[in-house]
């Protein structure tokens, strides 16, 4: 299971995406026109459903022939490109996972893979969740994007690292007793805090890629 | 590799000059034809970097210019567009990879820089005096009129803070300022410890000369993007210039409320606190050296002053891990023997501007007197080095495990930021929280720069810039 890094899964699916020369614009360029504008905050399928720590999307044309000593090779079709590190333990979790994302955000999933060939769409069930095993690949060494915990957990422990230093701020330097009091207090209220929505981080980053950075 | 050609590298570039005083002069030329007059006339002032065997004059002259100067100049057009993406652009249109939205936005800034298209070049003059300074102004603004190919936009005066009738290395906040600066391999000045690159038995080495200069292998092996011909690019670099002021009132306000919680709440806990901000204590003793006090004996010991690693210290509890000088030179604090920040250097040059407020001074308007200080980064990649800096280590803390959080001193702060120095078990050095941080330093202004060579120069002045 060499997809499987204790109780996180990662997923990477190969999508060879359709070629036809009568389809204009051309499947990939309809594909990227729409993963442009897929929503990333809560609206996105991946916080609609659940279980996904973080999941990309590429496009991939062709590899790039880098010069000798190298063969160059290309390509039999252009591909979509699915990795995610998603709460799944082996193939029963990866397929209550898959059924998660078919139920709950088909219309982004039948718009993206519509343009992939022989996908069946999300209605018929089955079919969608051997598609989708079908294009998985065995990847040996995935991107980690989390450690051993779930997507509840680890929302939690942001929620508490967020209101444990509010906490501090609020209270150091305060005499032993009622900090003692007071942390009881919180500590209860926080267990009881339900656990927050996926994709609602913190405010705001006013970072944007540059272009050139490395 | 061999010593460098210091009579082809501007002065500015090979050292820092240490004199008290300095005008920037931003200038906009009339036509080309006339501005390349000028330059040619510059050409024998232009301070180089050879060796001041007869002691330091009394002034330098050095001189950068804009993409858009370039333009004015009527460089090739293969060769303008070969010039890194960014210089191309410009400061301004970088803004969104440098953070410098909301208070740093542009229409914050000086009238000069809100139309930086204007600034053609920077005319810089140091000067040991300011009759130094202006007789140098008077000679410079007299070749501008006889060749009539530049007016001065404005000046940007600067000179080290003066305290008790010392010339100081001090800024507005009052630390001691200017340590960190990189050596490079064929770069001739007295080395210190700290300053260059950590190799894997713990001595320092210089880093790649292609990190500071075109033209020269950098620590990737490779020669840094530059425009073409090679010759115009060869021993020159690109500068930053960005005026930071400084809110002084903010700054003591802050420092005054927070240090009344930290450990004892007196007067040196105040100090220690503020020390705890930047890394180093006011008289620039490291913090990682020094955690419990200043100690003179290693701040000017220049064999101590910057000979420190972070690698004991992984928890913060001597150096705080967003500590400001830790986020911006992190040395081995990212692992890996220090390797991952050979890239992301830059060589810092400035001075303050504006009249120094003394720690007893309680005018209500310490903050919207104009001073601060002229920063100048000098490096062989505007995008890789500084924008780097700028964008991953002081507006985001990803690098250092820090998530959102941004750097204290410099970063362009959102409602409720925090800033965590860690502690031990010693009640002098408990774990504290500093919440609600206001924008010590906002940006006026500033553009990218490039700075020719002696040989470039001369090239520029005579028409002779060919790409073929």
């Amino acid at each position: 299971m060499s997809n499987q890094n204790g109780r996180v899964y990662g997923l990477t699916l190969l999508c060879p995406i359709l070629n036809d020369v009568h389809a204009s614009p051309s499947h990939d360029l309809q594909i990227r026109a729409y993963l442009a504008a897929l929503p990333t905050g809560a609206e996105s399928p991946f916080a609609i459903a659940s279980g996904t720590h973080l999941a990309r999307l590429v496009v991939m044309d062709d590899v790039i022939y880098v010069g000798a000593p190298a063969h160059e090779e290309h390509l039999h079709s252009k591909y979509l490109i699915f990795e995610a590190n998603i709460d799944a333990i082996g193939d029963a979790g990866l397929d209550s996972y898959l059924t998660g994302l078919a139920n709950l955000a088909s219309q982004h999933l039948d718009a993206i893979w519509k343009h992939c060939t022989g996908y069946p769409g999300t209605s018929n069930l089955p079919d969608f969740l051997s598609y989708m095993k079908a294009c998985r690949i065995e990847t040996t060494f995935f991107f980690a994007a989390t450690n051993d915990k779930s997507v509840p957990e680890t929302l939690t422990a942001l929620q508490t690292q967020r209101a444990m230093a509010d906490f501090i701020v609020k209270h150091q330097g305060m005499a032993a007793a009622e900090l003692q009091r007071r942390f009881i207090d919180f500590a209860s209220k926080l267990s009881t805090a339900p656990v927050p929505p996926p994709a609602m981080a913190t405010h705001r980053r006013d970072i944007q890629t540059g272009g050139r950075n490395e | 590799m061999s010593k460098l050609n210091a009579t082809d590298i501007q002065g500015f570039v090979l050292r820092g000059y240490n004199m008290p005083y300095a005008r920037y002069g931003f200038l906009h030329f009339e036509n080309s034809a006339r501005a390349r007059d000028l330059i040619r006339r510059l050409l024998g002032i232009v301070t180089t970097g050879r060796s001041w065997d007869q002691g330091k004059p009394q002034s330098t002259v050095n001189v950068a210019f804009t993409y858009r100067g370039l333009v004015k100049l009527e460089l090739p057009i293969a060769t303008l567009i070969s010039f890194p993406v960014e210089f191309q652009q410009g400061m301004k249109a970088r803004g969104g990879i440098l953070g410098d939205t909301g208070l740093n936005s542009h229409e914050h800034w000086d009238e000069l820089w809100r139309n930086e298209t204007q600034v053609h070049a920077w005319l810089a003059i140091n000067a040991l005096t300011t009759d130094a300074l202006e007789a140098r102004t008077g000679q410079l603004q007299e070749l501008m009129q006889e060749t009539g190919g530049a007016r001065v936009l404005s000046y940007q005066d600067a000179a080290a803070i003066v305290e008790d009738g010392k010339v100081t290395l001090k800024e507005h906040f009052g630390f001691t300022d200017g340590f960190g600066n990189p050596d490079y391999l064929g770069v001739c000045r007295s080395t210190q410890p700290g300053q260059g690159k950590l190799m894997p038995d713990g001595s320092w080495a210089p880093l790649a000369t292609g990190e500071l200069l075109l033209g020269y292998a950098d620590e990737a092996g490779e020669l840094p993007v530059a425009p073409v011909p090679h010759i115009l690019a060869s021993n020159g670099t690109f500068m930053v210039y960005r005026k930071l002021h400084q809110n002084v009132g903010t700054f003591r306000r802050f420092l005054d409320t927070w240090a009344a919680r930290y450990g004892a709440g007196d007067n040196f806990a105040r100090e220690k606190l503020a020390s705890k901000f930047i890394g180093r204590w006011r008289d620039g003793t490291p913090v990682e050296s020094s955690p419990d006090k200043p100690d003179p004996a290693i701040a000017q010991d220049p064999n101590l002053s910057t000979n420190f690693t972070y690698g004991e210290d992984t928890a913060g509890t001597r150096c705080p891990i967003g500590a400001h000088i830790r986020r911006v030179h992190p040395r081995d604090a990212f692992g890996f023997k220090g390797r991952l920040i050979n890239r992301r250097r830059i060589t810092r040059r400035g001075l303050p501007y504006g009249p120094f407020a003394s720690e007893s001074d309680a005018s209500p308007d310490l903050d919207t007197v104009e001073r601060g200080v002229i920063f100048m980064a000098l490096n062989a990649s505007i995008s890789r080095q500084f924008e780097f800096v700028q964008q991953q280590w002081v507006n985001y803390g990803n690098d250092a495990h820090l998530g959102n959080e941004k750097d204290l001193l410099m970063g362009n702060h959102a409602a409720g930021e925090k800033y965590v120095i860690q502690g031990d078990t010693n009640p002098a050095n408990p774990p504290f929280v500093c919440a609600h941080l206001p924008n010590f330093v906002e940006l006026r202004g500033g553009e990218y720069f490039f700075l020719p060579s002696i040989t470039a120069l001369g090239m520029m002045a005579m028409n002779l810039v060919d790409p073929r």
